[in-house]
């Protein structure tokens, strides 16, 4: 008897979870419906499928006794309204009536659902034992291979996109260090002194460095020599896949025509 | 080079910051790619177009590396202030740090500013143009930009493309001192992986 009594009780309170579960997942869809994301939705199923499955362990626990072999049987109706019925229920149930005990104490499930329980059990039947097993297996194997592939997902994800990525890669490596060079110290980039910029004889400047050798450089249009100097290197690039627009090449002579020689 | 940044740059003075680079590269026909990521990963505005020509400036003094000034200004914007930047080497420090770190002088400039550093002994050393877009994450700021050749000295009209790439450069002024940021970095520039690899390079190691 306390049995039956601890299991009804740990299963009302596995249901109200539920219950409580799936109001605040209702309210949050009914409101918050355009903020919604899917991982959050998802998980609102995750969790309303666990507590399915825990209601449903708490039923096939052993220490369940069989509800099936229990009876209901009201002992009492009325046509009044009992303020009892109405607290415990939520305002659900204001009146245990004959009305309402043969929907609410119904054992018998939906005619449709018994319709397609019967249909289940005839086809069940039917297959016979070996075919049933073996159908068995097969939705086993399939389950396991799905479960296989969605938990090594590196192995099989590499081998079929590895083949497409090669062909588009969307970054050249020698490109990024060209231009970081060229940005970093103008690498690639011709070396120049700007026209007009030198004042002729101007007296009295202040920071002159003396000694160092300015490089004036020329482009030439197609081909042209390697430049000699160090570290004036003219940016080619043969190896790339791509082409480069030009083939500009620097010429660089020397000149040593420090406007400020004093 | 956006009125943003040039507001920023007029509005801090002297300030001294820190930048930290994670830099990579796209091939142009896979910008539109990045540029959906990017406006999807990025702060929802209108990302900034800018066209840039920067002159740099080479120091050379009688021993030791030229010091080098960068002066740009916009192309798009002719009669905005130009934009004086200095920065110092990268900061040898932790190699673990999946960062560069660089001192950062901004210094908002006039039009006189060539004719000026002239004065001063400092001689063009190269110049080039770069156009791009600007993108925003909070602190962080990506620059995706196409770097063109200057043709003929001054003359911003006839450029071409220096390669068949865009540079992807992710960067963060921050204050002296503060140095958590490049975790924030290292994650924005997973979420780039496979269509831009960015890395801390070091111009110097290019040299």
């Amino acid at each position: 008897m306390c049995q039956l009594e601890a299991s009804l009780e740990s299963l009302h309170a596995r249901v109200a979870h539920l219950k409580g579960s799936l109001q605040s997942f209702i309210l949050k869809l009914e409101n918050e419906h355009d903020r919604l994301t899917w991982p959050s939705v998802l998980d609102n199923f995750a969790l309303l499928s666990g507590q399915l499955n825990t209601i449903n362990k708490v039923l096939k626990n052993e220490k369940t006794p069989s509800y099936r072999s229990q009876v209901i049987i009201p002992l009492l109706l009325s046509p009044d309204r009992d303020e009892e019925l109405v607290k415990l229920t939520e305002q659900r149930v204001p009146v245990f009536s004959h009305e309402i005990v043969p929907d609410h104490l119904r054992t018998k499930p939906d005619p449709e659902v018994e319709e397609q329980e019967k249909h289940l059990s005839a086809e069940a039947a039917r297959i016979g034992p070996e075919v049933a097993q073996k159908q068995i297996q097969t939705l086993n194997k399939l389950c396991s291979n799905l479960l296989e592939k969605l938990n090594n997902p590196r192995d099989d994800r590499d081998s079929e996109s590895s083949a497409s990525r090669q062909n588009k890669p969307s970054f050249n490596p020698a490109d990024t260090n060209a231009l970081v060079a060229a940005v970093g110290f103008g690498k690639g980039l011709s070396k120049c002194r700007p026209p007009g910029s030198v004042p002729p004889g101007h007296p009295g400047q202040p920071t002159m460095s003396t000694g160092p050798t300015l490089q004036q450089v020329t482009i030439a249009g197609t081909t042209g020599h390697q430049a000699g100097m160090g570290g004036q290197v003219a940016q080619q690039q043969p190896g790339q896949p791509g082409k480069m627009p030009s083939s500009i090449k620097t010429n660089i002579k020397s000149a040593s025509m420090h406007p400020y020689n004093r | 080079l956006s009125i943003d940044t040039i507001c920023k740059v007029l509005s801090s003075n002297f300030t001294v910051l820190l930048i930290f680079f994670g830099t990579g590269s796209v091939l142009d026909q896979s910008l539109e790619s990045l540029l959906h990521r990017l406006r999807g990963l990025c702060d929802n505005m209108e990302p900034e177009s800018f066209a840039d020509h920067e002159l740099v400036y080479l120091l050379k003094g009688q021993q030791g590396n030229p010091f080098m000034l960068r002066g740009r200004r916009s192309l798009l914007h002719p009669t905005a202030p130009w934009h004086l930047r200095y920065l110092g080497q990268p900061e040898v420090g932790d190699k673990s740090r999946h960062a560069l770190v660089r001192n950062c002088v901004d210094v908002a400039a006039s039009h006189s500013l060539p004719e000026f550093l002239n004065e001063m002994g400092f001689r063009m050393d190269h110049e080039f143009v770069a156009k791009g877009q600007v993108f925003r994450k909070g602190a962080m700021k990506v620059v995706v930009s196409k770097l063109l050749r200057v043709l003929a000295t001054g003359n911003t009209e006839n450029t071409e493309p220096l390669s068949l790439s865009y540079i992807v450069e992710l960067s963060v002024l921050a204050p002296a001192g503060q140095d958590f940021v490049s975790e924030d970095m290292r994650s924005f520039a997973e979420q780039l992986k496979p269509l831009v690899h960015l890395e801390k390079i070091d111009p110097k190691r290019l040299m």
